[in-house]
């Protein structure tokens, strides 16, 4: 069992009549359901009481450095988790924050936050300057085929909702998008096509896109 | 009522080992806390990423969890300080003033401190400290806090944590850096001249006292916390059956029965930002001691105060500014048989703020007063030596007029070539000093005579 997951088994049999329930389940002879149910309920007072300081309770951090999670797929997360784990995801918050906080999480737990995530309801993004906007959905829409920038759009999907192998965009924090463009560039954070895009990109067509994302819903 | 030297404030290497996770989660700056930092104190400093030795109980309770690695740490203070004016020597004619010290005082190191900060067991976790220090040239106990937390979630994906603390000095377990025993300067020097007046809340009790105190922390806002202080004193003993207690009447200001404690505060974070606003505050009653029995009259001291903090922490640019306003009532029925007044008032301002550049490159600016009524009894004209009895005709720490009042600036610049060494350079000026800003002593000797210049090497591993 890792840390976190010690951590969490210490608050789930704790007041929440879910937590209670799953308390009641981990003594019944049930064990497969029984197991499953600890682990997700487990994983829920995690993301909340422990991931959700920096990413909000519900995955829809206010803060621009750390990502939101709320609505974003989970097959993502689940690589992104295990990346962190082992410590090949290197861009330098990871480094900082995540190596650590992954390290112990076991793989029960880290697919059951990442379906607890999935399932939260994606916050309302925010607004910027419409000619930006305009300038970065051109961008996200049809690339820049001049500088040998391919459309976001083909891999994230039209309204940057992505799938569970390209991320969701739509409404994170520009700033995030901002800082995961140059770690790409810098290829501290080493993606093969988004290095590609990013070397590509000046900064204000980074800034333009990354606008655009976060007003997105 | 002596201020006693500046009790500094750490962050501990050890956090870091435990968690995983690099200083910048829940420091913007050592040893400044973050939200994440605050949530983590919290919580009992239990938060761990490392391997374990664990025992389970047949009904998979938990009986044993210890680190494979301890949550140790060392941290160093290497100082050099310079007054601006020079005091006077007296170690060779007590009498009088007979010459003139040296300036330039060099910490090595002034102080080394050895840390256990970490988890104990599963919801018991420690920030316990034992420190060298240069002044006394010996090791003793340093700021502790033992602490049980536990925490839950409540529906609406609201947690609150809640927990006792066990510790030895007022604030230290609090989880702003608005309150003393964690805020600014968060290192000074001790080889200045301290102004005479400081309250009890302010440091005054530091390690001399042992208190519980019972915490609730909702929705990582809401902060709630009473609690209650008996001294602890350390060093002493009883005079007729040469034990650590029950203490009597050599030991000075001796709390009677329970001093309660009693904190709260609230914190708002947007985005990038936080801003806290609380209140704390204690009542002391101390018996003077110090030569006479602990009955009979008593001095009080009903201390109360405000605090506020707002932080800003991004990405290359991190701000905040915290202040706090301490207010103390003082009724000195022992004292006053002594011809101390009967009531005396104090009040402490600070007010500081800091910047810091990708928390490499950064400084504070701050501003201190304390002003209170005037009592010769208290702030007294005749010196005496640092052996409590020796009087002196040298002034520097005397008051001319017996007041209380001291004012001035601190501004500081520091580098962080790593983020766990700092290398500070500080400035003290004092625009008023125990009551005066020319000739506060009667001795000649100005405020700004006491201007200081630090230098600091601050690390820890």
């Amino acid at each position: 069992m890792s840390s976190i997951d010690r951590f969490v088994a210490r608050l789930a049999p704790l007041m929440t009549a879910a937590g209670a329930l799953a308390f009641v389940l981990a003594v019944s002879p049930v064990h497969a359901q029984e197991d499953a149910a600890a682990v997700a309920q487990q994983a829920e007072d995690t993301a909340i009481g422990v991931c959700g300081t920096c990413h909000g309770p519900d995955g829809n951090s206010t803060n621009p450095m750390f990502p939101r999670l709320a609505g974003q797929h989970a097959g993502y997360l689940v690589r992104q988790l295990k990346a962190f784990k082992e410590e090949t995801r290197g861009d330098p918050y990871a480094i900082a924050y995540m190596w650590g906080m992954a390290s112990g999480l076991s793989d029960e737990t880290i697919d059951a936050l990442a379906q607890y995530y999935a399932r939260q309801k994606a916050g309302f993004g925010k607004s910027h300057d419409p000619a930006t906007i305009a300038r970065g959905r051109e961008i996200f829409e049809h690339g820049l085929p001049s500088q040998g920038v391919p459309a976001c759009a083909l891999c994230h999907g039209p309204d940057a909702l992505g799938n569970d192998q390209f991320p969701r965009l739509a409404g994170q924090h520009a700033e995030y998008i901002l800082k995961q463009l140059a770690s790409f560039q810098s290829n501290m954070r080493k993606i093969a096509v988004m290095h590609g895009v990013a070397q590509n990109l000046r900064t204000p067509e980074m800034q333009a896109v990354a606008d655009y994302l976060e007003s997105l819903p | 009522m002596l201020c006693g030297a500046a009790a500094p404030a750490w962050a501990v290497p050890s956090f870091a080992r435990q968690t995983g996770m690099a200083c910048a989660a829940c420091h913007t700056v050592f040893p400044e806390l973050t939200h994440f930092g605050r949530v983590f104190k919290a919580n009992g400093y239990v938060l761990d990423n490392l391997q374990q030795v664990q025992a389970v109980g047949s009904k998979r309770e938990e009986l044993l969890e210890l680190a494979k690695t301890p949550a140790l740490s060392i941290m160093a203070q290497v100082s050099y300080t310079s007054l601006k004016t020079r005091v006077p020597d007296v170690s060779n004619s007590a009498a009088n003033a007979a010459g003139l010290t040296q300036n330039g005082t060099a910490g090595f190191p002034q102080q080394l401190s050895l840390f256990y900060a970490g988890k104990i067991a599963p919801h018991f976790g420690a920030f316990a400290q034992l420190t060298y220090a240069n002044d006394s040239g010996t090791i003793g106990i340093d700021n502790t806090d033992l602490r049980f937390a536990n925490m839950i979630i409540l529906p609406h994906k609201q947690s609150l944590i809640y927990g006792i603390s066990l510790n030895n000095n007022p604030t230290v377990q609090d989880l702003w850096n608005t309150t003393p025993a964690f805020g600014f300067p968060y290192a000074a020097s001790n080889a200045n001249v301290s102004p005479l007046a400081g309250t009890e809340i302010d440091g005054t009790l530091a390690q001399d006292v042992a208190g519980l105190s019972a915490y609730a922390f909702w929705n990582e806002s809401l902060y709630l916390e009473a609690g209650i202080y008996r001294s602890a004193k350390q060093g002493q003993t009883n005079v007729l059956t040469g034990q650590a207690g029950p203490l009597d009447g050599s030991a000075s200001n001796v709390i009677e029965g329970g001093a309660p404690y009693w904190r709260a505060a609230y914190e708002h974070d947007w985005g990038a930002h936080n801003l806290e606003v609380g209140i704390y505050g204690a009542e002391f009653k101390l018996q003077p001691g110090a030569g006479t029995p602990l009955q009979g009259p008593d001095n009080r001291f009903n201390d109360v105060a405000e605090d506020i903090q707002y932080q800003y922490v991004g990405e290359d640019h991190i701000f905040s500014v915290e202040g706090t306003r301490i207010h103390e009532k003082m009724n000195l029925t022992a004292s006053a048989l002594g011809g101390t007044n009967a009531t005396d008032d104090l009040t402490t301002d600070r007010l500081w703020a800091t910047y810091y550049y990708r928390r490499q490159f950064g400084g504070t600016v701050g501003w201190f007063s304390t002003t209170g009524s005037a009592d010769p009894g208290l702030y007294p004209a005749q010196a005496t030596l640092a052996d409590g009895v020796t009087p002196c005709n040298c002034g520097v720490v005397t008051s001319a007029n017996g007041s209380p009042d001291t004012r001035g600036y601190v501004g500081e610049v520091n580098y962080l070539p790593w983020l766990n060494v700092k290398l500070s350079l500080q400035y003290t000026h004092y625009t008023k000093f125990n009551g005066g800003d020319t000739n506060y002593d009667g001795f000649g000797r100005n405020a700004s005579d006491n201007d200081t210049l630090y230098l600091l090497l601050w690390f820890a591993y």
